[in-house]
Order: structure tokens, then C-alpha cells, then sequence
């Protein structure tokens, strides 16, 4: 059997019970490190677990899933996914990979950043679709999310946006030369995401856009940690997003739209300065 | 000589209009070096003695040996237009100087031409040497190319007439059809590159125009019809330019009736050039050398009296030589090789003021209208500083090299804070650009130098120091929003490449830091390191790598080396349009693009090649071109992604999708991709050519971080080498156009030669049945010994030329065993270290 199991978001002990048995009794025991951390690395896990763990990254499970599937026809084989194996992170091309091979598999849900948004006050009803937003580099700069922002905002609902994290890239010159030689990790904060978003808005204004969706006062929510002992929730201005320190990752930022007054009840009690949100 | 102090050199210096920035440029041994030689001794500034015995301009030890010129030289020149010239002089000058040149002398063998590009760029006018014999040969037509396509004004010298006289001994009549071809020859080629209503407007050269120069650079004597019209204004009492006119082509002069013609069908008169020009010399020709009886009025006045009555005062000395040794002490009297040459360029090239209004268009990369764009059209010494460093010299100090360039605007001083910004440099970018102090500039003048303060616009001068900043080229200036040079273009492409290690191995980073000095001292030679780890030196030929692995052994790295026999680089490339739409998923498998692949029309690389179809045009005019030109579909022609290899090859990915969502957020990713692709083709990881890929269909993940390059970039190159291997993939190999001159006789061995290389004979045309001119085509794979073979077989009788000329399909399919094409896929890959056989579509095509 292969199991595809949540940790959730906080540390080691957020695994369910039903996981955890899992995790004991299998054969071998993968890791996914590359959509999203845990705050706490791959030893306590092994220490907490009980047992050894192998870090896949991406090339593995994107390349090599033929080598996480070995003997899963007789054996239980574990793949545990940050957060839940549905949520943010989509795993379904390892299922559809499992299926194609007749391979039974189960999944074992926990919390991920997608419900536990929740905790920041805005109805989880109200959100609309989700978006990614990427570090830009010096000649790609994509700027697709904010119409889906934007949208959202228009139907008056809200929007959770996922921060880019780069663990284990490589440079394009690396990639080219097919040297394993990867970049150190980076994780984007909510001050560079809303700075990002500051620069599309400046740059739709200066286009000619005059009735902008988003403005440098749209109310907005970042989070860091969610899940965890040292979680941080702020609310404020797009503004005022880019100078709180939010700490170590992971960032999240939540862009609000039309506000229920007991969500904006909820938002002062997180607010940089209670004015801003009247 | 004229001995300046740097003092005197810099206030010419000012002087904008009296400076002239000038080439030597022609075939190989048409005797350029020679005739500059003369100018020098003449003219030079602060030179040193031994003009005219050795080559002035050759500097090298194996230049010298070899008698041929590698690398170009600067020297300076100065001259005081006579008087009696002043009338004919059209452009604005200050009549109260001399004039300043700097003249550059470039080699003539081809594998060296890059170093003419380098000297063409810098310089304003040309001086074009053909030997009157021979007469125009091909890298006498591929440097005018060049030089017309950089905006450079030719004038023309017809050298070596004492062959004709001496040796060859050729009528007055023959003499003239002679000139009368190589002219035309010339200015056929000026008129096929360039048009006549062109912002140069019309420079044929046209000895009535002054524009042709005569004579013999080794006897030291030239003359222009402005010479002897002078000559002879005074005692027909009728104005030189109108005797110019008289002077060349269909003017016959009846000596009965005393009238001019146009015809001479009943053979009463005769040609004005061979009665007015020709004759006199004949007859000092006659004279002085005995038992010379060559075809002429005859005239019985001993030779030393014919001289006094020309005029021409010899020395008691010189009275008393005979034969040759006096003839050429006449003519240089007579004659004198440096005015006539002198004079022409003085009146005749174009000043940095005039040439830079028209040159600056097609040297700037930036906007017409900006600061420094103005300055340059200006030529103005007090505008933002523009300079272009061509080349770097090797100085006595091993290792360093001084950057030489020419001063486009403003000034450049000792000291002074610049932007010194190499070929990668983009505005408003930080890549490629240092900010730094210029050390110290100088004045480069043959093998010396002097340090100069501060060297105004319209100037060529070298800086030290920049080297450290620069590899090649590069632009400096004091815009902070300046735009580079335009880099130069080069006629030939290293071809021929050879890996080199170090016989002692722990000698190695010897032979690094001697490849990086190598790389800077030749304007094109290209050092890299291969994925096998293997030292890669390409250059333009045989000769070529030839003297830079001598440089490399004995000047920069001083160590001994180890090389391979030569190998040439392919082309990969396709025959048809992929059989199916090709499919790639990426890693994900959240991404999918679609794409085709299918060969250029014909003409179309060769088009990219010339600049004719660029990355930096116009969208909408590039798609008027191919619409036009190979009846593309306007709109698809409009959609041209990319360029590749490189950003500006022959190879294009094209969007030819239909509304595709958030398709330019992954545009950057795959041009990366298809630069990658066409870099390291799919047979053997040589460049593509020639291969146009169509981006027909792509499905994206909704999100952008699930479509990053890490996505899209593997799978970019995945479906571009599908694309290859379903569209009938080919391999091209480089081909040399030879031209061998040879007597009739070896003419078979010849062909018996070029038969076993795999030469095509294309053209074979005979000079009065003597001297025989094949024109083949030689792969550059079978060139390797071939010029010693061709001398061996025809006992040393012929001379082949090779210049690269196109890349032609190999014979044989990839997957047809045995075929040339499979047999030199499997060699590069053994060589390249890759693993054997031919890779397969599976691996790069994924199914729906």
C-alpha cells in the first residue's frame, strides 16, 4: 500500500494518530521537502518518529517515482507531505502514477495552510480562487495573480496568496550544464510580496489603469508560522505590509474583500493600527 | 620623417578636419606593407630609421620571416598639402596646418581578416591595393565588402607596374586594358553593396576623380592623373582638371589634326593615357634598363638627358648607377611614390567630421537622438566621451595589454573617471560594466609609444589598464545612460578548432592564464573550456591556429603543448517539416507544450548571417521582409520569439498558437530553453542552423509558481530536440571557396588534388592563357595539408586561397549506417565524451 500522509503546518507532533501508526510500521518512509517546511528538520522528525526518513526532492518525485513505488505492491510505503497531501501542494500526478502501476493507495488528511487561513478571522466561505506569487527575476515578471486578485475582489471575496519558496534550485547555467549545484533556499516574506504587488499596481496606473481593484490601502492579512508555537498573524494596509517583521518562514498573505463586520471585528484584534481598519 | 614631439602631435590633434583615419587594405601579397613602407619613410612620425629596407609595419619576429603581416599596426603620418592642390580639395580643412593620419595596415592572408574588421571599424577612408596583374582577387573583394558595409570610403592603388613592365612586359595598350578591368572589377563590387543614392552617395573610384592611384610600392614611385595633368597644364596652357578628363578611357588624340576623339576606329590617334601617361614612362623604362625594349614611341635622347628634361635632378651618385638600381633612383625622383599616395588620401578620404555624420547611424546601438549619438554625428571634442577599443595590443610588459580604439566624441584624458562597458553590457543594467579611472592613454605609433594627456574625438589612441575590464572590445564613455557600440562583424568564423593540454600536467594553470591572453590578443580566436574538460582553441584556418598556438607555446603561456590533430565544427539542422506536432511534459507534468520544427527557406540563414533579418529590427518591418522575401505568413512572421544561439543565430522559435492564456509569462523560459537547444544541438551538441521551431499549442497550470523556468525551461528543450529527430535531422559541414593560381601546366595535378578532398571545381578562367585561376569548393574537414599537398603535387607552381564560404548538407541521413553523416556523429560524440548512439525520440517525446 502507499500512503500519502499530512503533517501538518506546526512541528512533529501535529501528525494524526492514524499517521503516525502509519509511519511506524512502513517499509520505508519518504519525506517531501520541496513545497513546504516544517519548522523543525528532518532529525527531530526521525528522533519523534522513531525511525529513519528519506528526503525526496523534487527531481525524485517529479523523475524517479518508479524508486519511491519499490515493493509498494506488497510492502507500506509512507509519503509524508507538509500540510495535507491535497492542499496547496497537488500530489495528483503521484497518484495518477500509482494508479497507472495498480497500485493501492490511501490518504491520511491533516490541516493545511488552506483551512488553517481560517485563523486570521476571514470566513474560509469567502475566499475565492487561490494564487502563487513568484520571485521575479531580472527578465521574468510575471504579473498573471493580480487579475486573479483583482477578480476575486470584484466578487467581494478573498484571496489566499501562497509565497514562493525556492529549496534546491538551480541556476539556469547550472541546470543547462547539469551540474548539481543548487542556489541556496529562499523564501519569499509578505513585505516582498507586497511590495511585488505594490510594483504591478504602480505599473497598471502608469498604463493607464485609473480604477484599480487593488490599492496601497486594500486591507490585507499576513501570517507566518501558521500551526506553530511562534505563529504571527498582523493585519493592516498593502502599505503597512511592507515593513512588519513577520520573522522566519513560512509567509502568507490574505487579501480581503468585501468585509462581514464580525471579520472585521476579528481583523483589529490582529491590526498594526487599529484606524486603518474602521 | 618628421620628427613631432607629442607636444606638436597634440595640437594637430585638434584639428578635426585635417585628420584622417585610414586602412590598408587587399589581397594577400599584393604588397600592402610595402607601399606603406614608402609612406612612412616619407612621412612618418617619430619614426626611426630603416624605412624601405624593412617592412615597417611587420613587427613580429615571424612576420617578418614569413613576409607576410599578421597582426594590423597603427602608425601616424604627416603631410602638407602643396598649393598647387588646394583647388582640388572639396572638403572644409584649415589651410594654415598639415594634415594628420593615422593609418592602420591590416593583413592579407584571410585567416587573418578579422584583424581587418578590427582595423575598418576605427578608420574612416581605405586605401585599397591591388596588384595589376592578378588583379582582383578574393580577399581583395572581401575586405571592400566589409569596408563598404561599414560606411568606409576606398580610394584604389594599382601596385606593382614594374612587374607589368619588367617581367611581363606588356604593351602600352595591354597596360591600360589591364588597369581598365581591375577598375571596373572594383567597381562592380562597390556597386553591387552598396547603392548610389546611399548617404555616402557615389564612390566608384574613377582615376578622373583623382580616386585611382598607379605604380609600384616595392620601386617606391606612384602617380595619380592629377600629377601628370599638373604637368602638362602648364605647357598646353590648359587647366588640370580639364586635362584629367583627357587623361583616361575612350580620349584619343589625333597628333595630325591636333584634335581629341572618342573612337579611334581608323586608327589615327591615340589613347590619351598610353600618349600622355605611359609614354614618358615607357621610354625611362627603355632607357635605363638595358636590352628592356618594350613597345614605344622611340626616343633618342640618352637617358641622363631625358631625365634633366623631366625635370627630375639626380645626384652625382646616382648618375653614375646603372640598370635597375638607377631606374628606380629615377622614378622615385620622378615620381615619388609618398605625394601621389599622400595627396590622394589627403583630398580624397573622408575627415572624421564627414564620415562620422553618416557612420554614426550604423555604429550606435542607441537611440539617433540621444546626447551621445549628437556628439558623435558632431564629431564634438566637447561632448559626452564615446570610444570603441577594436583590439588589444600585447604590450612589453608579458601579460598586459594596452586597449586600442578610436575616440567617437569628447575626450579622453589621463585620470579620468569612465564607464567602461564590454559586449554583454545592457543599459541600465549593471552586467559587463565597470566604472574606474583610465589609467594613463597613449599615442600608438608602430612599435612605439608615448604617453599622451588627453586625446580629442576623431583620434585613434590606446589605454592602459582596461584591459583588466575588457576581453575584446568594448565601449568607453562618460553617459551614464549611453548605449554600446555596435560589435563587430566579422567575414570569417572559427571553423577549425584543436584541444591543447599542457605535456606537464602541473603546468596547467600556465596554459589558463595563457589561453586568457590569447583569447584577448586576436580580435577572434575563441578559447573555451568543453564539458569534457578539454582546452578548445578555434580560429579561421590552418594558418591561423597555426600562429596562435605558436603564441600560446612561446609568448603566453611559455610552456609545451600537446595537440590534437584539427576538427572542424558542424551544423545541426532539418530537412523537412516534423512528421507530427511534438509533445513535452513537463516535470510536474502540470505544463505541456506542443511544438514543430521545419528547415528555413533557402537564403533566409545567410540573410540572418549578413544582419538582413535581425533580432533588434523592427517587428513589423522583419515581417514585411519575410512576407516579401520567402512568403511567410505576416502575421506568424510578426510573432518571432527569439534568436538562437547566442540571442542572434539562424534558428527562430516562432508563436504560432491561438489564445493562449498567461503564454508570455513563461516566453522567458522557453527562449531560455531554445537558446539552449540551438547552442547544443540533439545529434552531437554542435549549433543548430537554419531550423525554424513552431510553438503550435501549450496548456499551463493555472498558477505561476507551478510554471517556473525550473518547469519549463528542461521541457522547452525536450520538445525542440523532438521537433529535430521527427523532422528529418541533417548535419552541415563548413565549405571553403579556394582560389588557386597556377601555370596551365599543373592545372591537372590540381584537379587531381581537390578530386581526393572532396572539391568541387566551380569556375576555372585563364589571364592570356598563362596563369590559370581555379575556383573550387573544399569542405574545411579535407583542408588540413592541403595548400603544402597542392605545392607538393604542382612543385610548389600554385598558391591556393582559402576563405570560408558557406555551410553545405553532408551527405547521408543520421540513421543510414556507414554514411558520412553517421560516421561524424558518432566521432563528435566519442569526442565529446557522450554516450554512443544516436538518442532516441522516446526520450524526449511524451505521449498524451
Amino acid at each position: 500500500m502507499f500512503y500519502l500522509v499530512g503533517l501538518g503546518l506546526g512541528d512533529a507532533k501535529d501528525i494524526t494518530v492514524k499517521g503516525l501508526e502509519i509511519v511506524r510500521k512502513a517499509r520505508r518512509v519518504y519525506l517531501e521537502a520541496y513545497t513546504s517546511i516544517l519548522t523543525i528538520g528532518k532529525n527531530e522528525l526521525e528522533k519523534f518518529y522513531g525511525r529513519e526518513i528519506i528526503l525526496a526532492d523534487r527531481e525524485m518525485v517529479e523523475q524517479q517515482s518508479d524508486e519511491i513505488f519499490k515493493d509498494s505492491e506488497t510492502e507500506d510505503i509512507a509519503f509524508l507531505v507538509v500540510g495535507d497531501p491535497f492542499g496547496a501542494t497537488t500530489h495528483t500526478d503521484l497518484v495518477l502514477r500509482a494508479k497507472e502501476k495498480g497500485i493501492a493507495y490511501r490518504v491520511i488528511h491533516n490541516a493545511s495552510i488552506m483551512n488553517a487561513i481560517g485563523c486570521c478571522g476571514l470566513q474560509l466561505y469567502n475566499f475565492g480562487e487561490t494564487v502563487s506569487i513568484v520571485f521575479w527575476t531580472e527578465d521574468w515578471r510575471p504579473d498573471s495573480f493580480y487579475d486573479k486578485i483583482a477578480n476575486n475582489k470584484k466578487g467581494g471575496m478573498h484571496t489566499l496568496c501562497l509565497l514562493d519558496i525556492k529549496v534546491k534550485e538551480q541556476s539556469i547555467e547550472n541546470l543547462m550544464r547539469g551540474r548539481k549545484i543548487f542556489e541556496p533556499p529562499r523564501y519569499m516574506t509578505v513585505n516582498q510580496a507586497a511590495e511585488q504587488l505594490l510594483e504591478i499596481i504602480e505599473k497598471k496606473k502608469q498604463e493607464g489603469d485609473q480604477e484599480l481593484e487593488l490599492t496601497e490601502d486594500t486591507v490585507c492579512v499576513g501570517v507566518a508560522r501558521v500551526g506553530s508555537d511562534t505563529q504571527q498573524i498582523v493585519s493592516g494596509t498593502l502599505k503597512q505590509m511592507t515593513t512588519v517583521d513577520f520573522g522566519g518562514p513560512l509567509h502568507s498573505l490574505v487579501i480581503a474583500g468585501h468585509l462581514h463586520p464580525l471579520e472585521n471585528d476579528m481583523l483589529k484584534l490582529f491590526a498594526v493600527d487599529v484606524n486603518t481598519l474602521s | 620623417m618628421v620628427n613631432f614631439t607629442v607636444d606638436q602631435i597634440r595640437e594637430i590633434m585638434d584639428h578635426k578636419m585635417n585628420i584622417r583615419n585610414m586602412s590598408v587594405i587587399a589581397h594577400v601579397d599584393h604588397g600592402k606593407s610595402t607601399l606603406t613602407d614608402s609612406l612612412v619613410s616619407k612621412a612618418g612620425i617619430i619614426a626611426s630609421a630603416k624605412a624601405g629596407e624593412t617592412r615597417f609595419t611587420d613587427t613580429r619576429k615571424d612576420e617578418q620571416e614569413r613576409c607576410i603581416t599578421i597582426k594590423s599596426t597603427a602608425i601616424s603620418l604627416y603631410y602638407e598639402l602643396p598649393e598647387k592642390d588646394k583647388d582640388i580639395m572639396f572638403q572644409k580643412y584649415n589651410e594654415e596646418k598639415g594634415f594628420l593620419i593615422n593609418l592602420i595596415d591590416s593583413p592579407g592572408h584571410v585567416d587573418f581578416s578579422s584583424e581587418v574588421t578590427a582595423a575598418l571599424r576605427v578608420t574612416d577612408g581605405a586605401l585599397v591595393v591591388v596588384d595589376c596583374v592578378s588583379g582582383v582577387c578574393v580577399q581583395t573583394e572581401t575586405v571592400l565588402r566589409q569596408a563598404i558595409a561599414e560606411r568606409i570610403k576606398p580610394v584604389l592603388f594599382m601596385n606593382k607596374m614594374d612587374l607589368g613592365l619588367l617581367t611581363l612586359r606588356l604593351d602600352r595598350e595591354a597596360m591600360y586594358t589591364e588597369f581598365q578591368r581591375t577598375i571596373e572589377s572594383v567597381n562592380v563590387i562597390i556597386s553591387t553593396y552598396a547603392s548610389e543614392d546611399g548617404p555616402m552617395g557615389d564612390f566608384t573610384v574613377e582615376p578622373t576623380k583623382g580616386t585611382v592611384g598607379f605604380g609600384s610600392g616595392l620601386h617606391g614611385w606612384a602617380f595619380t592623373l592629377k600629377m601628370f595633368a599638373d604637368m602638362y597644364a602648364t605647357k598646353f596652357k590648359v587647366p588640370a582638371a580639364k586635362l584629367m578628363k583627357r587623361l583616361w578611357g575612350d580620349q584619343f588624340f589625333n597628333p595630325k589634326t591636333k584634335k581629341w576623339a572618342k573612337n579611334n576606329d581608323d586608327k589615327s590617334g591615340q589613347r590619351g593615357f598610353t600618349l600622355y601617361v605611359l609614354t614618358p614612362i615607357y621610354n625611362v623604362f627603355n632607357k635605363c634598363v638595358d636590352g628592356l625594349n618594350l613597345e614605344n614611341e622611340n626616343v633618342e635622347t640618352p637617358v641622363l638627358e631625358l631625365i634633366e628634361k623631366m625635370g627630375v635632378k639626380l645626384s652625382a651618385e646616382e648618375k653614375e648607377l646603372k640598370d635597375k638600381p638607377l631606374l628606380k633612383a629615377v622614378m622615385r625622383k620622378w615620381l615619388p611614390a609618398g605625394d601621389a599616395l599622400l595627396q590622394m588620401i589627403c583630398v580624397h578620404l573622408p575627415s572624421p567630421v564627414t564620415s562620422q555624420k553618416y557612420r554614426t547611424e550604423l555604429l550606435y546601438e542607441g537611440p539617433p537622438d540621444d546626447k551621445v549619438a549628437q556628439a558623435m554625428k558632431e564629431c564634438d571634442p566637447k561632448g559626452e566621451l564615446m570610444m570603441y577599443i577594436s583590439k588589444m595590443v600585447p604590450t612589453s610588459d608579458k601579460g598586459r595589454f594596452y586597449a586600442f580604439g578610436r575616440v567617437f566624441s569628447g575626450t579622453i584624458a589621463t585620470g579620468m573617471k569612465a564607464r567602461i562597458m564590454g559586449p554583454n553590457f545592457k543599459p541600465g543594467k549593471k552586467e559587463d560594466l565597470y566604472v574606474k579611472n583610465i589609467q594613463r592613454t597613449i599615442l600608438m605609433m608602430g612599435r612605439y609609444t608615448e604617453p599622451i594627456e588627453d586625446v580629442p574625438c576623431g583620434n585613434i589612441c590606446g589605454l592602459v589598464g582596461v584591459d583588466q575590464f575588457l576581453v575584446k572590445t568594448g565601449t568607453i564613455t562618460t553617459f551614464d545612460q549611453a548605449h554600446n557600440m555596435k560589435m563587430m562583424k566579422f567575414s570569417v568564423s572559427p571553423v577549425v578548432r584543436v584541444a591543447v593540454e599542457a605535456k606537464n600536467p602541473a603546468e596547467l594553470p600556465k596554459l589558463v592564464e595563457g589561453l586568457k591572453r590569447l583569447a584577448k590578443s586576436d580580435p577572434m580566436v575563441l578559447c573555451c573550456i568543453e564539458e569534457s574538460g578539454e582546452h578548445i582553441i578555434a580560429g579561421a584556418g590552418e594558418l591561423h591556429l597555426e600562429i596562435c598556438l605558436k603564441d600560446l607555446e612561446e609568448e603566453h603561456a611559455s610552456i609545451p603543448l600537446k595537440v590534437t590533430p584539427p576538427v572542424v565544427s558542424y551544423r545541426e539542422t532539418v530537412a523537412e517539416m516534423s512528421k507530427m506536432t511534438c509533445l513535452s511534459k513537463s516535470p510536474n507534468k502540470h505544463n505541456r507544450l506542443y511544438m514543430t520544427a521545419q528547415p528555413m527557406p533557402d537564403g533566409l540563414p545567410k540573410d540572418i548571417d549578413d544582419g538582413k533579418v535581425t533580432p533588434r529590427q523592427d517587428p513589423k518591418e522583419r515581417g514585411r521582409y519575410l512576407a516579401d522575401t520567402y512568403d511567410w505568413d505576416v502575421n506568424e512572421a510578426r510573432k518571432i520569439w527569439s534568436f538562437g544561439p547566442e540571442g542572434t543565430g539562424p534558428n527562430m522559435v516562432i508563436d504560432v498558437t491561438k489564445g493562449v492564456q498567461y503564454l508570455n509569462e513563461i516566453k522567458e523560459s522557453v527562449v531560455a530553453g531554445f537558446q539552449w537547444a540551438t547552442k547544443e544541438g540533439v545529434l552531437c551538441e554542435e549549433n543548430m542552423r537554419g531550423v525554424r521551431f513552431n510553438i503550435c499549442d501549450v496548456t499551463l497550470h493555472a498558477d505561476a509558481i507551478h510554471r517556473g523556468g525550473g518547469q519549463i525551461i528542461p521541457t522547452t528543450r525536450r520538445v525542440l530536440y523532438a521537433s529535430v529527430l521527427t523532422a528529418r535531422p541533417k548535419l552541415m559541414e563548413p565549405v571553403y571557396l579556394v582560389e588557386i593560381q597556377a601555370p596551365e601546366s599543373v592545372v591537372g595535378n590540381i584537379y587531381g588534388v581537390l578530386n581526393k578532398r572532396r572539391g568541387t571545381v566551380n569556375e576555372a578562367t585563364t589571364d592570356r592563357g598563362v596563369q590559370y585561376t581555379v575556383k573550387a569548393f573544399l569542405p574545411v574537414n579535407e583542408s588540413f595539408g592541403f595548400v603544402s599537398h597542392i605545392r607538393q603535387e604542382t612543385g610548389g607552381q600554385a598558391f591556393p586561397q582559402c576563405v570560408f564560404d558557406h555551410w553545405d548538407l553532408l551527405p547521408g541521413d543520421v540513421t543510414e549506417e556507414g554514411s558520412k553523416t553517421a560516421i561524424v556523429i558518432s566521432e563528435t560524440r566519442a569526442r565529446k565524451k557522450m554516450k554512443e548512439g544516436l538518442p532516441k525520440l522516446d526520450d524526449y517525446l511524451d505521449k498524451l
